[in-house]
């Protein structure tokens, strides 16, 4: 009894600070300068990518080296669409299944592979998807891209531009973590988790692998493709260096940056991707590459887990230098209050992570 | 028919650049189990490093000699210093350290050398010869002969020293080797450093043509990758096969079909890549991998 | 216990979010006008203004790209060590450089601006791109930044309904074409082209300008057209195609240096000896013909504006040695500049210089009236029969080039084709 009311009690502190947050996030952009808004439209972008890659390579297991692709596919789309004068939700809806379809297509095909061979055809996608996107230039203005902008505010708002994309970007962003977030906890998250761990083991229990794969990378197609959306909304400009091969590896990067099988690490992996440019030019425009580099590896190195294992390993810290000076007698508090705030906080990100040794 | 043969003996040379990059990808997959995306990186830096000690007046083959032994130390020490800690844990994390330690050795590369391409000289001559009516470089053709001995040195290698077994036995399961008293760290970091050699020599052997850049093998890694997967990631001799193959057959289709072109001829190893692997798994001349549950 | 824990991960997400969001937060939204007086724009004091350069840094174009702040940097470098620029307004100010790394994409190079906007920058100049310009050029428009004098061909920044606060600075690409073609169509003899081009704007400018310059030459036709992709490691394959065509002259519009030294070795290989054209960027002497031994056919043509400091002709020309040692002081760049696009933004430097010195207001209408009306500016480094003038509609700031000749060591005006 005594647990049940005080699992309601934090369930509904939970809430008010979950709505808190919300209040937090609508009213952020009115209060914060415009290059704040416009950074955090842009990792909005990229989070919904990397979000999109996590889950048919953190948590299915397959790698994915073409989810530039389809970021780059809904890009065009979504200019194409309003170009031709479309409405905005038919766009939106035209530059997720359009990249969903070709991912399925993809999928259909790629999946029989394996491991690296998976991985090869999908490195195949932006290789060729560059020249593809120069040859199409009457869809994708060839080279020279092609600008469309729809994500102006509108007059009657009131609001800056970068306020306005603002919303655009949090609303699918959030829809689609929310959306991420049932779909890798419900049944499909669980065939995602064993088809990982091994397909033989899967298929004896009554999940096909190749389905499973499939709706994975199909998934995560859609994703791409609504980060192409986003992408337009943010930049609302495209060309064939969108879908260049380097930012490929770039978001993989981020992926297992902000951490792989974890929906918050997808947002982490966002921020990584915008951030890290941004610091190494401040650092010194002329060495990027080198601190990129440094960066990434320092950062894998103190954290192999990503940046989304951060509190555990400060916790980890923390406890083992508490721990040192009362090594003689175990401390007596210690223990109690720790498992309390780790099973809050822990907890989800256990499940979704496939913790290996 | 002059044209068919002459396009024929160019996809050849272009393949040996392929090639000659894989071999490496080929050697540290066998020896670690991973796929190393630095290795093009760390050629690079190689071939700087010879470009320097010529700078400093030492005579070409001298100038590679000491580029390939220092090569074979930074591999080593990438190993036991960077790339060990993640060898047990998830395989994504260490492709994306190789990652991280292609952008930090490009990033070296250009904070010493810079962006701009700096002439490499050959140690062939230029002049060309004609074989069958097709024109011939004497460079291209000393390129890929060193690379087909290379070729053989590692097969051999593999096949039929105790080194090559021991470094296989360790990628393949490192428990079970380190319980057989193999020395796996060390095994490891030698892996590695041949693997950093063999790109040394990639490296300064097509340095020449592509004169050197930070960036110079970015290309060409995916087209190693793409003969690796192809030929199958176990055979040296698979992935020389298959390099020449994609330069050939990309330059023929690029040429006699026009809707494809030279634009979209880059397609051309993956679909091949596709076509094969849906027939042969493990590529051309892989060996068959028996996953046990 | 599933159900207590969703809203646990809904807020780590957003609790996460909020922090991201809060560490980024320094000052409140500013509207105009954060300058130095009433009335003067972003990034302009009474002493000093500053300008940005988002330009690859890093990656594949980084050569020519740190050349485009390089140029600038020393030029500008050298103008404040002796004191600064007298502005049109009696005021004299330093010119500050900030540079930013977008390695080629667009989405960063957008980024860039904003970061500039955040930064106080009075306008963005120099950088090198089409496609990275193009990501950030309706940006500028709305928010009235002056986006000039950039590193692009594309004919979209010189057209100023479409583009009212930018200005190109290089020729357009169907210039140096057609300039070529022109010469070529004059000439008596009948000529067979063969053109080579990169698959991008770039080459299709060059390939636009030739082919509308010869449209009417009945002593010129083209037998055989290819093109090859930027990223390619070889063109042997195009070459070998193209040589068993004939031709006696050949296109070759090609921006990469190592494809376009092995271009020349491969086609006098191959037995295939015509006479050449090459653009602007990629025909330095030393850099590019001689390891490509050019010296093996009838000629080598390219167009230029610039006096090339690796040719023994302008070795002690005082413009070149100026700029030498301005480069290597004030532009960190000790090397001989491999890329034209140093000497480019060099000239840039000198055509601000020129629109700084008659705006009569410390703001960005002022100073992009000013800069709309520039005639007949001799920058430095700029060849006899070129000049910067920013007056014509349609054309950027520098839209005449003069066709040269290799002759075995540098390059000289060339009246007649053969």
């Amino acid at each position: 009894m005594g647990t049940v009311s005080s699992a309601l009690g934090r369930r509904s502190v939970r809430i008010a600070l979950a709505v808190l947050a919300a209040v937090v996030l609508l009213a952020a952009p009115l209060l914060l300068p415009a290059f704040a808004n416009q950074t955090l439209v842009r990792i909005g972008v990229y989070a919904v990518a990397v979000l999109g890659l996590n889950i048919v390579m953190g948590y299915t297991g397959q790698v994915n080296l073409g989810q530039i692709f389809f970021v780059g596919l809904g890009a065009y789309v979504t200019a194409y669409g309003v170009n031709q004068g479309w409405n905005i939700v038919v766009v939106f809806i035209a530059a997720c299944v359009s990249a969903g379809v070709v991912g399925l297509l993809v999928a259909l095909a790629a999946a029989r592979l394996g491991g690296l061979a998976i991985a090869m055809v999908t490195i195949a996608l932006p290789i060729v998807g560059v020249p593809l996107a120069k040859r199409l230039d009457e869809f994708t203005g060839g080279s020279q891209g092609i600008s469309a902008r729809f994500s102006d505010a509108p007059e009657w708002s009131g609001l800056y531009n970068d306020q306005w994309q603002f919303y655009i970007v949090l609303v699918v962003t959030a829809a689609a973590f929310l959306l991420a977030r049932s779909l890798v906890r419900g049944k499909y998250g669980r065939a995602f988790a064993v088809v990982k761990e091994n397909e033989a083991v899967a298929a004896s229990m009554g999940i096909s692998p190749y389905r499973t794969k499939v709706l994975a990378f199909t998934i995560a197609s859609i994703f791409g493709g609504a980060s192409g959306f986003l992408y337009l909304a943010a930049v609302q400009y495209t060309s064939p260096e969108t879908l260049s091969f380097g930012h490929s590896i770039s978001l993989l990067a981020a992926m297992v940056i902000g951490g792989a099988g974890s929906i918050a690490g997808s947002l982490l992996g966002g921020a990584y991707y915008i951030f890290v440019p941004q610091i190494t030019n401040a650092i010194d425009p002329n060495l990027t590459t080198l601190s990129q580099g440094a960066i990434l590896l320092a950062v894998l190195f103190l954290l192999p887990g990503g940046l989304v294992s951060l509190p555990r390993a400060l916790r980890r810290l923390g406890r083992r230098r508490s721990g040192r000076p009362t090594s003689g007698n175990p401390p007596k508090t210690a223990p109690a209050p720790h498992p309390v705030p780790e099973a809050a906080l822990e907890g989800p990100d256990n499940k979704e992570r496939q913790d290996r040794p | 028919m002059g044209t068919f043969i002459q396009l024929v003996v160019d996809g050849l040379s272009t393949g040996s650049i392929y090639a000659a990059l894989a071999l490496a990808i080929v050697l540290v997959n066998q020896a670690t189990g991973l796929i190393n995306f630095a290795q093009g990186g760390m050629a690079v830096l190689s071939a700087y490093i010879a470009y320097a000690f010529l700078g400093l007046g030492v005579p070409l083959p001298l100038a590679i000699l000491v580029a390939v032994v220092a090569s074979f130390l930074l591999g080593a020490l990438a190993e036991r210093f960077l790339v060990r800690r993640f060898e047990r844990g998830d395989p994504d994390t260490a492709v994306v350290v190789t990652i991280g330690l292609l952008t930090l050795v490009t990033g070296i590369s250009a904070l010493l050398w810079g962006y701009n391409n700096l002439g490499f000289p050959s140690l062939f001559p230029l002049t060309s010869v004609e074989i069958l009516g097709a024109v011939v470089s004497v460079r291209s053709l000393a390129t890929t002969v060193t690379i087909v001995l290379i070729m053989v040195v590692l097969q051999l290698l593999f096949l039929r020293t105790k080194l090559g077994l021991a470094l296989r036995a360790v990628a393949d399961n490192p428990g079970s080797a380190a319980f057989s008293g193999l020395p796996v760290g060390r095994l490891l970091m030698v892996g590695w450093g041949l693997a950093a050699t063999l790109g040394a020599i990639a490296g300064v052997l097509v340095a020449p043509q592509l004169t050197l850049t930070p960036g110079m093998l970015d290309t060409a890694l995916v087209y190693a990758l793409a003969a690796v997967i192809l030929g199958g990631l176990s055979s040296p001799i698979g992935c020389v096969v298959a390099a020449s193959a994609i330069g050939v057959l990309e330059n023929l289709v690029a040429v006699y079909v026009p809707l494809i072109g030279h634009d979209l001829k880059i397609a051309v190893p993956f679909v091949l890549i596709f076509v094969i692997l849906i027939l042969r798994p493990q590529g051309l001349f892989g060996r068959k991998v028996v996953v046990r549950v | 216990m599933k159900i207590s824990k969703r809203p646990g991960g809904v807020l780590g997400i957003v609790a996460m979010t909020s922090i991201v969001a809060l560490s980024l937060s320094g000052c409140t939204r500013d509207g105009a006008g954060q300058g130095g007086g009433s009335g003067s724009s972003p990034g302009i004091t009474d002493s000093a203004i500053t300008l940005g350069i988002t330009t690859p840094l890093s990656g594949a174009t980084a050569g020519p790209g740190k050349c485009t702040v390089a140029g600038v940097s020393a030029y500008f470098g050298a103008v404040n060590a002796a004191g600064g620029v007298k502005f049109g307004d009696g005021k004299t100010r330093t010119v500050t450089i900030k540079s930013y790394d977008d390695a080629y994409d667009p989405q960063k190079s957008l980024a860039n601006f904003q970061q500039m906007v955040s930064d106080n920058v009075f306008a963005a100049t120099a950088g090198l791109g089409t496609p990275t310009n193009r990501a950030f050029r309706e940006a500028a428009i709305s928010q009235k930044v002056p986006q000039v004098l950039v590193m692009t061909g594309d004919p979209l920044f010189s057209d100023r309904k479409q583009s009212p606060w930018q200005l190109g600075f290089v020729p357009i690409y169907q210039n140096e074409g057609a300039a070529f073609g022109k010469l070529l169509s004059a000439s008596k003899g009948q000529h067979k082209v063969a053109i080579l081009s990169q698959n991008d704007d770039y080459g299709k400018g060059y390939v636009a300008g030739f082919k509308e310059a010869i449209k009417d030459a009945s002593n010129i036709s083209v037998v055989g057209e290819q093109t090859y992709e930027a990223t390619d490691t070889s063109v042997d394959a195009q070459l070998t195609q193209l040589a068993s065509s004939g031709a006696d002259v050949f296109f070759n519009a090609m921006s990469v240096t190592p494809l376009t030294i092995s271009a020349l070795q491969k086609a006098q290989q191959i037995g295939w000896k015509p006479s050449w054209f090459l653009p602007s960027n990629t025909s330095s002497p030393t850099a590019i013909l001689e390891p490509g031994g050019a010296a093996a056919y009838p000629g080598i043509y390219s167009v230029s504006f610039a006096k090339a400091p690796q040719s023994p002709a302008f070795a002690k020309d005082p413009d070149v040695t100026k700029f030498l040692s301005e480069l290597k002081q004030y532009g960190n760049y000790p090397d001989m500049p491999a890329f034209p696009h140093c000497m480019w933004s060099y000239m840039v430097g000198a055509t601000l210089e020129q629109a700084f010195k008659s705006m009569t207001e410390p703001t960005r209408d002022s100073f992009m009236t000013a800069l709309r009306n520039i005639k007949d500016l001799k920058a430095p480094l700029m060849l006899s029969g070129t000049a910067v003038d920013t007056t014509v509609d349609g054309q950027p700031a520098v839209s005449s080039v003069v066709v040269q000749k290799y002759n075995g060591k540098g390059y000289a005006t060339a009246e007649n084709f053969g």
